[in-house]
């Protein structure tokens, strides 16, 4: 009986520090963002403090503002998931419900170019779009991104249109509804759910794409995650402003992420390759 | 070949109308995939098969006066380039490591979690935190928040513990091994996530009827749960080894590859090749290295899975 | 001619494969008609209904509705309502929206839609349940609704794949009734699959008999019963079946237990025959042959007597009371006229 005891307080210890762990990177560096200067640099680490929103006062309306970069981000992440969904949701009701001549190959086609390292993909991109002047610019940037999103978004989708039922369709086909229209009244309404989970992946996976942006970036395409560097440099780390930063940065994905949490396992393994774009 | 599967192909009759209710469902699923064929046309293969060419050539930002066809130079050049045999060493045990550690805590973990009544949603939704975060933004609070020598609370822990304090990052030695842990930290939950499903989604009873059989929990855990649980784990290792092989925002922000290549992972050498040194005839060649790299790996694992 | 909903099928022949699902059917259903397919599990019904709704493309042969080929037609050009056994309703819209839907798509003026969709509703009694979606409704009423969406287009023909299957016996009972009942007030062509040859006796004016791809026999319900055309539908049509004993012919009748029996048939003597008697025609008459009561299964206004005759099996139907005592020994007769003959061999009618 004490033995028992003692093994439960073992495991509930260790489990209990697996999720310190997980939990005190972020938290600390949401801590930081409400720190001033000073308090960021006090050592020991200081875990109480008076808090201040100075910090994200700079980093949103002072000179170096983060304003431009967070829209940028926006844009790039609803530009792809706009143009992904577009081409994705016809293909993968094709692939999941229509006789395609060569399903097998299609849909292995889909899945091979999941395997494509990026930085393979973005070495041509780049001498590409320099040749016909779309560095820097968001349709080049959203185009690259539909290398990863639209192979995700079309296996993600799949999954969600496979599992109706054919008579749903049989029936509205005898009722006089062309197959666009059975697409469009019949089947989409009812896969809204598996639309909306794919479109939080595709978001989520944009927003935080970092190769491309890398290459691609310059004075009118600048992400967030790129702007970050801005506040660290060789001579001087702005603390406190990178904790604000990082933390609007992680704002959005991890709301998106708790939303979907139902679905992020099934979202992360679609595919049984690799979940979307993030490296 | 895969028509004779999947359809019933009309025999006889050259414009039959049976003929015609398919070829109009053909038709309709051509129009479907087209766009999304043509996107993904335009945006990986092209860009591979340019990838090809480009690695024939000798292709120099900086002295574009020398660029031209070189033929298969490239590739000897890095044959015989130890910056690369160390690239692709430092992404071997980049990559073991990161996956053997990621399956064990996130088994470990699954086991642990799984067998308690109370707190499971505690952990789903932590777990979920690293996961969605950008690695970029991750490699970001690692660089600054957690490993700063003498700032950051990962050195503080270390000399609390009476361990000193180190330059986690700017240490040859050390800096391997403190990406490798934020590889780890920021992925385990996702093993941890999905195993934690499939080892929800195991049936009751044979635990029951093993423990009628009075079954250790070890021989349990060995005869029963590893075995059903296989499909699940080795899908993890195939999925986090392709992301692990082509990992970069991480390693990028926290060390940039270096110091000196101490960090630099085959990706990231062909990346500071060609944007870096500008060189990228010769970066295309690594990429394409990279690439059959991943497909060797890649063919091994699924090999495996097939083998039992 | 008036009348639509006329149907042929010629020679349809459909291969999964190299698997023959239907081996060239032929089918010619009358405007109006209520017509059964009826057949066992896998015998290819529901390939020839879908075939006929266009949402399969026969591998060979013609469609015929109304004199005109539609072989090649999509569905939706087809002017057909049809029924599921699922019912395929569709689950985000209301009963009324679902009933609506294949006005909609007809482009019928929205004034008219309305109205109409009521009318549907009211025919099959869930007018009440127009605002409601189809998951807040039981099964029956799901059933009546998806009627509803089938009859609101007033299509030339009226399929229904076992659409009662999914019902409980009370409901199928009831429901069998209303729906014979709405087709004649309709004056509609409707096929029905079933599996169940009750359901098919009691609705069809005309059935085919399904097995294996084929059709044996086609003709009104009664007269398969009167006259089966082979051993299969013989032993599929009847509850309980026809009893089937193999035997041997003699100058003018058939040896049963030993005894020779007088048949209306002219056969040769000495050749090899299947006997067929319904229970329902096995006659208790102390002059006949000897048979021991096995089992009695009371029905409550009549039994079923599992009998042995000779050592074969030999079921009958008993209405006299009391009934006989399991272990008992009776005797049995056999009118000429009640007595099916069958070559073995062929299977066929003699
Ligand atoms: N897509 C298919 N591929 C291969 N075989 C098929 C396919 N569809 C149907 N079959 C076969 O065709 C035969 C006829 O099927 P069908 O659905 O018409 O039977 P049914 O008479 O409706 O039976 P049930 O009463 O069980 O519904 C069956 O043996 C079935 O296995
Ligand atoms: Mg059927």
């Amino acid at each position: 009986m004490k033995g028992h005891k003692l093994r439960l307080a073992l495991l509930l210890s260790v489990s209990g520090l697996f999720l310190l762990a997980w939990i005190f990177p972020i938290f600390w560096s949401l801590l930081n963002a409400f720190k001033s200067e000073q308090d960021v640099l006090a050592y020991p680490p200081k875990l109480i403090f008076s808090p201040t929103l100075a910090a994200f006062r700079d980093v949103l309306f002072g000179p170096t503002s983060i304003v431009p970069n967070l829209v940028s981000s926006f844009i790039i992440s609803i530009g792809t998931t706009i143009v992904t969904m577009v081409l994705a949701i016809p293909a993968a009701y094709a692939l999941a419900r229509l006789r395609v001549p060569g399903k097998k190959w299609s849909g292995f086609y889909v899945l091979a170019t999941q395997m494509l390292p990026p930085v393979g993909i973005i070495i041509p991109y780049f001498l590409i779009l320099r040749d016909i002047g779309w560095i820097d610019t968001y349709q080049g940037i959203i185009l690259i991104y539909l290398s990863f999103s639209l192979p995700f978004a079309i296996w993600l989708l799949v999954s969600y249109f496979e599992d109706l039922p054919f008579e749903m369709e049989e029936a509205a086909f005898i009722d006089g509804a062309s197959r666009l229209m059975t697409l469009w009244r019949i089947i989409l309404p009812q896969v809204r759910g598996g639309v909306a989970v794919t479109v939080v992946f595709v978001f989520l996976n944009a927003w935080n794409e970092f190769l491309f942006a890398v290459v691609l970036s310059g004075n009118v395409v600048r992400p967030v995650t790129i702007s970050m560097f801005n506040f660290v440099s060789v001579e001087q780390t702005l603390w406190s402003k990178l904790a604000a930063v990082s933390a609007l940065a992680m704002l959005p994905v991890i709301i998106l992420g708790i939303i979907a949490q139902k679905h992020i396992v099934k979202g992360l393994t679609v595919g049984a390759v690799k979940g979307g774009g993030r490296r | 070949m895969t028509k004779a599967t999947t359809l019933d192909v009309p025999v006889g009759g050259r414009a039959d109308p049976a003929r015609m209710m398919e070829g109009r469902e053909r038709r309709f699923a051509a129009a479907l995939l087209a766009p999304a064929f043509i996107a993904l046309m335009a945006t990986t293969t092209f860009p591979l098969l340019h990838l090809g060419w480009t690695s024939l050539h000798r292709m120099d930002l900086a002295m574009p006066f020398m660029d031209g066809f070189v033929g298969l130079d490239n590739y000897r050049e890095l044959l015989g380039d130890p910056r690369f045999w160390s690239a692709l060493g430092v992404s071997l045990v980049y990559t073991f490591s990161t996956v053997i550690l990621q399956v064990v805590l996130g088994l470990a973990l699954a086991l642990l979690v799984n067998g308690m009544k109370r707190g499971q949603a505690l952990f789903r939704i932590v777990a979920i935190l690293p996961v969605v975060l950008s690695p970029a933004v991750v490699g970001m609070v690692w660089r600054t928040f957690m490993l700063t020598p003498e700032f950051g609370v990962v050195d503080y822990l270390s000399m609390t513990a009476g361990l000193g304090s180190h330059n986690w990052l700017g240490d040859p030695s050390l800096a391997l091994f403190s990406v490798v842990v934020i590889h780890t930290w920021q992925w385990t939950p996702f093993a941890f996530m999905v195993l934690l499903a499939s080892l929800a989604a195991l049936p009751e009873d044979i635990y029951e009827a093993a423990r009628i059989d009075r079954a250790s929990p070890w021989l349990c855990f060995v005869r029963i749960t590893l075995p059903l649980l296989r499909p699940a784990i080795v899908m993890v290792i195939i999925m986090r080894t392709m992301v692990a092989l082509t990992a970069f925002a991480a390693i990028f922000t926290v060390t940039g590859g270096g110091p000196g290549t101490a960090t630099e992972i085959l990706n990231l050498y062909a990346y500071r090749k060609s944007f870096t040194e500008l060189s990228i005839g010769y970066g295309s060649a690594l990429a394409v290295a990279l690439l059959i790299f991943t497909l060797v790996i890649t063919g091994v694992l699924f090999a495996l899975r097939r083998a039992k | 001619m008036t009348a639509r909903g006329l149907v042929q099928l010629e020679k349809i022949v459909k291969k999964h494969g190299s698997f023959e699902a239907l081996k060239g059917i032929d089918i010619e259903i009358r405007p109006g008609e209520f017509f059964a397919l009826l057949g066992p599990s896998g015998s290819g019904k529901s390939t020839t209904l879908r075939i006929l709704a266009g949402l399969d493309a026969p591998t060979s042969g013609r469609i015929l509705l109304d004199g005109k080929d539609v072989t090649g037609a999509d569905a939706r050009a087809r002017d057909i309502a049809m029924v599921f056994q699922s019912y395929a309703l569709y689950p985000h819209m209301t009963v009324a929206e679902n009933i609506a839907f294949p006005l909609e798509m007809a482009k019928t003026p929205k004034a008219e839609i309305a109205p109409a969709v009521r009318e549907a509703a009211a025919k099959v009694k869930i007018d009440h349940l127009l605002d409601r979606k189809p998951g807040q409704l039981s099964g029956g009423q799901q059933q009546r609704c998806a009627l509803a969406r089938a009859i609101v287009r007033k299509a030339r023909l009226f399929l229904l794949d076992e659409p009662l299957s999914n019902l409980d016996a009370m409901l199928r009972l009831a429901t069998r009734v209303e729906l014979k009942k709405l087709q004649r007030s309709l004056g509609v062509t409707a096929v029905y699959v079933t599996h169940d040859q009750e359901e098919a006796m009691t609705l069809a004016d005309r059935m085919a008999v399904f097995r294996e791809g084929e059709i044996c026999q086609i003709g009104r319900p009664a007269d398969v019963f009167a006259a089966p055309n082979c051993i299969e539908v013989a032993a599929f049509i009847g509850s309980p079946p026809m009893n089937l004993l193999t035997t041997r012919s003699t100058a003018g009748g058939v040896l049963i237990g030993g005894r020779h029996v007088p048949v209306a048939a002219s056969l040769e003597a000495g050749r090899a025959v299947v006997v067929g008697v319904r229970p329902s025609a096995v006659r208790f008459d102390p002059a006949g042959i000897p048979v021991t009561v096995e089992v009695v299964e009371n029905l409550g206004d009549a039994a079923i007597l599992d009998l042995t005759l000779d050592g074969t099996p030999l079921r009958a139907r008993y209405d006299r009371f009391p009934l006989p005592r399991e272990g008992e020994t009776m005797a049995v007769s056999f009118a000429p006229e009640d007595i099916h003959l069958f070559d073995p061999t062929t299977g066929r009618r003699i």
